[in-house]
């Protein structure tokens, strides 16, 4: 159908459309106009990707001059494939509507199999690609730097857009990468030699651009070509590469000095955390490194790479790893922390050090992003609470909003079962994680749900450790044995082979009516990225509250640095991460209108305003006050009637004019009306 | 509607929230309820169509005798309910399709005192509905191809212990055009759905007990027929009833063949059914004859199976207010309330909704185009 969007014409590839379909239309299409940067959220099964893909391309048809390109970055391959093949349905609509042959060129890079280098890439109309290409400084370099700056970028599924940038910034030195980096550092010295021997010229060519500064590059940035790397800041490029690096061989006797003092600072008997300043202070005074060359590392290795002509930087790795390393501790005083760890926390006898170089401050990896493009939006079906996200990743958004789900009949039903038949508080907090009470009630739910749910359940435990404790005590008590007269009963593990070959059979034992039970872990493989659709997932049970790991000297870094930076609480952060956490497990069950799922929280705490607040509006609304501090036997009642509810015949005409809407219908007054109350701004 | 029966006793009631009905008004159209939907597929059942039926059915009723039909949401539990329930669907049935049968027996009477037996079941283990489905298979497989093949599952479980791959027992039986409709106790269970969907049955999960006994009504309907059936022609036996005087001393009392296999009930009587070809006596009709395996029905039986083949046609629908004179419904002489009449398109008389439901359910004749035919003599 071809919509008007305030003015705006847009051609979507279906018949029918949701009503939050048009209202996130709407929202973008000020977003655009604005020229800012936006939040949304949207329940998953809505067709957010096609909207999206609907809106920013008719804006590209109609003002080219103001959007050249669409880059839109989703997390996994299965997602990349799915955008393309919703962007080819689109495409052919416009060729039929339109009748002219399209002009648009898409570009996916997905995994190596696909990969195309012809030039014309460059001027393709859509990107979609991995959130790496563009956010980690190692890969975005070599791909993302000449994106035009009027793109829109859109980031998809980026609830956990923060913990991306993190990591593409954080660096991990073990034995083994010094080890790798010790023969890199070798191999580049032979060359050395090699090539001195054949072709000195060379040489000296590299090292008169040295002297003459990296100017190119901040001609190239000047002039607007590039995407900032992260990794190299500005004042670097108003700088010649300090003296002591110039020549090659000095370069690669500076490695080597650099690497001997990370092998000693390895050599340690305890844990030692310091700041950036504190490391190059005890490097200056240990092995006389000054900052500035340091901060010339990555680059002077780039360059001596290319000078001598190494096709296969794969093998560089190491070094890269480790040169990058150096760069970043001496360019920023702030946003990281130094942590040296001798051993594992589960293994204190087994010596296997480690060098934590760890990111506090998601912003400094997207700040070039948002920097360059006109338009950046961050949207997923769970970014609650939306406001968080501008804060954590510093910037300024011109349109947050939430949507919800507009439905013929409520297929969703969240219930918070906070305590047991015996009246016992149900929690998984640290005090009562022992609780054989605790523990009891949780299998006495989980055996009551396994009878009258049909087909597929999956559990959720805050930790493999947790679960692993559940499941053994459950089995001494006999409650495995009597779940297992209804269903099966499979087990992720932090094996993925294992794990995957699990999903399997789970799925298999859903298909042919024995019904299956999968116990997984908040944050783990299933709890992102697999959905369990219809029968796959009847109801979704999470287990007490999926707090992060406290203890974790990391985690502890962040959370200071959060509270002195941004002024968000410990407490604030960590509920905002639990929750999350939680709505992305128990919207596992849901993925369409016409899916339905009970999602049962079972933890006291869930009752709590503060908890409850955080999940997104479109669960949050279900959530009636009789519904929040259930016993198991009320909640088996109330499962019990709603999935007889659901299992009543459910036609697409039943759906239309409420949560379906024609053009027609779309066009009438009192539906625009009730559009503009789908969106919750905040 | 109409008021619904008191189910049981308040206190007896599982935990229900009984003031959350209440606001479904206020929500507005975007929670429009189940009840509503449900609403308009009972409306859309009122459509009558004439379609090709076939009148000659062999039903396999299973019943899930497993652990779960120990739960007391139907009261005073799920077996005894059903049971119950099943009792009436028989009579129902054999009512409205006699020259039918189910699990290969005429007779509703056997039918009802096994069902009476069966309460004292005690329900355990889990139900297999793959080793149900075969055996049901296995005798339905040589019923003639002019008759239809259907097995009515009433499934309480949600799981199911099978010994093979179910989904290639549903292949053979959509090969064998066996049609198994399911009715679900508890809740959707996807192999039931894809069970019903590939053979062509109809798959629905009750809501309480009313519900349940509307959900069993309406298998009480012959399916449509697919084009593919065979025909053939049935010799059928039309004996008449004949009665001997009390008073007549030759009249000597004889035993029925249909009490020969069954110990209980009367023996011996005077009168009764003979059949045309080889004289066996029946007490009651429909039967096969024992001996000579000809189908003995009496007319009305055929007449009554008849109906479906040629269905009342739907009544017109029109608003109340364009009903010109006496606002009286023509079959109840009740005042004529609803927002909406009906009027039979052959005689133009006038019914309420009630009416109009009883009159395509239950009579399958307009009583007003009955009377005027009656009228002349």
């Amino acid at each position: 159908m071809k919509l008007n969007i305030e003015g705006l014409l847009v051609y979507f590839p279906y018949d029918y459309i949701y009503p939050e379909q048009y209202s996130y239309m709407l929202e973008l299409k000020r977003t655009l106009d604005a020229k800012g940067h936006g939040v949304l959220e949207m329940p998953s099964g809505t067709g957010k990707t096609i909207s999206l893909l609907s809106l920013i391309i008719a804006y590209q048809r109609a003002f080219p001059l103001e959007v050249t390109k669409l880059i839109y970055c989703s997390r996994t391959v299965p997602e990349i494939e799915k955008v393309i093949e919703e962007l080819r349905k689109l495409m052919e609509f416009y060729s039929k509507e339109t009748g002219e042959s399209n002009n648009f060129l898409a570009l996916a890079l997905s995994s190596r199999k696909n990969l195309c280098i012809h030039p014309e890439i460059l001027h393709a109309n859509i990107v979609v690609y991995s959130y790496h290409y563009l956010l980690d400084p190692k890969i975005a370099d070599l791909v993302s730097k000449e994106l035009a700056k009027k793109s829109v970028v859109v980031f998809d599924e980026a609830h956990n857009i923060d913990n991306v940038c993190i990591d593409s910034m954080s660096v991990n030195i073990t034995r083994r990468t010094l080890d790798r980096c010790q023969n890199n550092v070798d191999t580049l010295q032979n060359t050395i030699h090699k090539i001195k021997e054949t072709d000195a010229a060379k040489l000296r060519e590299e090292y008169r651009r040295l002297v003459e500064g990296l100017k190119e590059a901040n001609v190239a940035r000047e002039t607007d070509i590039y995407l900032a790397n992260p990794v190299l800041p500005d004042e670097i490029l108003q700088e010649a590469v300090p003296g002591t690096i110039r020549t090659a061989e000095h370069f690669v006797g500076f490695l080597r000095r650099f690497l001997e003092y990370l092998k000693s600072r390895l050599r340690v008997q305890h844990v030692v955390q310091e700041s950036a300043p504190q490391f190059l202070k005890d490097i200056f005074d240990k092995v006389c490194i000054d900052r500035k060359p340091l901060r010339f590392c990555a680059e002077r290795l780039q360059s001596l790479l290319r000078t001598l002509e190494i096709a296969d930087i794969a093998d560089f790795s190491a070094v890269t790893l480790i040169s990058n390393f150096a760069t970043l501790v001496s360019t920023y005083s702030q946003g990281f922390t130094i942590i040296i760890e001798p051993f594992e926390d589960r293994t204190p006898t087994i010596a296997n050090p480690v060098l934590h170089f760890s990111c506090m401050d998601p912003s400094i990896a997207i700040k070039p992003v948002f920097q360059r493009f006109q338009s950046v939006i961050i949207t997923s079906g769970t970014l609650s609470p939306l406001d968080i996200y501008p804060r954590i990743l510093d910037f300024r958004p011109v349109t947050m909003a939430s949507f919800t789900m507009t439905l013929a009949r409520t297929c969703l039903c969240p219930l918070i079962v906070g305590r047991g038949n015996d009246q016992v508080a149900l929690s998984s907090k640290f005090e009562t994680r022992e609780d054989f009470a605790v523990i009891r009630n949780y299998g006495n739910l989980l055996l009551e749900m396994s009878a009258i749910v049909p087909d597929g359940i999956v559990a959720f435990f805050t930790s493999y450790v947790y679960m692993e404790n559940i499941v053994a005590s459950w089995y001494e008590q006999g409650i495995l044995e009597n779940i297992q007269r209804n269903k099966l009963i499979f087990i992720e593990t932090q094996d993925a082979a294992e794990t995957s070959m699990a999903l399997e059979k789970y799925q298999e034992a859903c298909e042919n009516g024995r019904g299956a039970i999968l116990l997984s872990v908040a944050r783990g493989k299933v709890s992102e990225g697999i959905d369990f659709v219809h029968h796959f997932g009847r109801a979704v049970i999470m287990f007490g509250v999926p707090y992060v790991y406290t203890q974790s000297r990391i985690l502890k870094a962040r959370l200071e640095y959060l509270r002195d930076q941004f002024q968000i609480r410990e407490n604030d952060f960590l509920t905002f991460d639990a929750m999350r956490h939680a709505a992305q497990c128990v919207g596992r069950a849901i993925r369409g209108k016409t899916d339905y799922g009970l999602m049962i929280f079972a933890d006291k705490r869930y009752a709590r305003a503060d908890k409850r607040g955080k999940l997104p509006r479109w669960i949050q609304e279900h959530i009636n006050d009789g519904s929040l501090n259930l016993t198991v036997d009320e909640a088996v009642q109330l499962a019990k009637h709603f999935l007889r509810q659901m299992a009543q015949p459910f036609r697409q005409e039943d759906q239309l004019g409420l949560s379906l809407l024609t053009l027609e219908q779309l066009q009438s007054e009192e539906m625009l009306q009730k559009i503009t109350q789908i969106a919750h701004q905040t | 509607m109409d008021e619904e029966p008191e189910r049981a006793k308040r206190w007896e009631g599982g935990y229900e929230r009984t003031w959350e009905v209440l606001k479904e008004d206020e929500s507005g159209s975007l929670k429009a309820t189940v009840e509503e939907i449900l609403f308009q597929s009972k409306r859309k059942r009122c459509v009558y169509v004439c379609v090709c039926v076939l009148i000659m059915r062999h039903l396999y009723v299973v019943i899930d005798c497993s652990r779960s039909m120990e739960d007391q949401d139907l009261k005073p539990n799920r077996l005894t309910s059903t049971l119950k329930l099943m009792e009436a669907f028989v009579d129902e049935y054999f009512d409205q399709n006699p020259i039918s049968q189910v699990c290969l027996h005429r007779n509703p009477k056997k039918h009802i005192a096994a069902l009476k037996k069966a309460v004292d079941t005690v329900c355990v283990g889990e139900p297999s509905l793959y080793n149900s489905l075969n055996q049901a298979l296995q005798s339905l497989k040589h019923m003639p191809g002019h008759t239809s093949r259907e097995i009515l599952i009433i499934l309480s479980s949600l799981t199911t212990c099978d010994p093979a791959n179910i989904y290639e027992l549903i292949k053979t039986l959509k090969s064998l055009k066996v049609r198994v409709s399911v009715i679900g106790l508890s809740a959707e269970v996807r192999v039931c759905t894809v069970l019903t969907r590939e053979t062509g049955g109809l798959y629905h999960v009750i809501l309480d007990e009313s519900h349940f006994k509307e959900l069993l009504m309406m298998h009480v309907k012959p399916p449509p027929a697919s084009s593919s059936s065979e025909c053939s022609l049935i010799r059928m036996g039309f004996p008449q009833h004949t009665v001997a005087a009390l008073t007549d001393q030759d009249a000597k009392p004889s035993f029925s063949m249909s009490h020969l296999d069954s110990s209980s009930g009367p023996g011996l009587s005077l009168g009764g059914y003979f059949c045309p070809q080889c004289h066996a006596k029946y007490t009651e009709l429909p039967v096969e004859c024992k001996v000579c395996g000809l189908t003995l029905v009496s007319a009305p039986h055929l007449a009554r199976s008849f109906h479906h083949l040629f269905p009342l046609q739907a009544f017109v629908e029109s608003p109340l207010e364009e009903l010109q004179g006496d606002r009286y419904c023509q079959a109840c002489q009740g005042e004529l309330k609803d927002k909406s009449i009906f009027t039979c398109t052959s005689c133009h008389s006038v019914f309420c909704v009630e009416c109009d439901v009883f009159i395509h359910d239950t009579l399958h004749c307009c009583p007003c185009c009955i009377h005027s035919q009656v009228t002349p003599l």
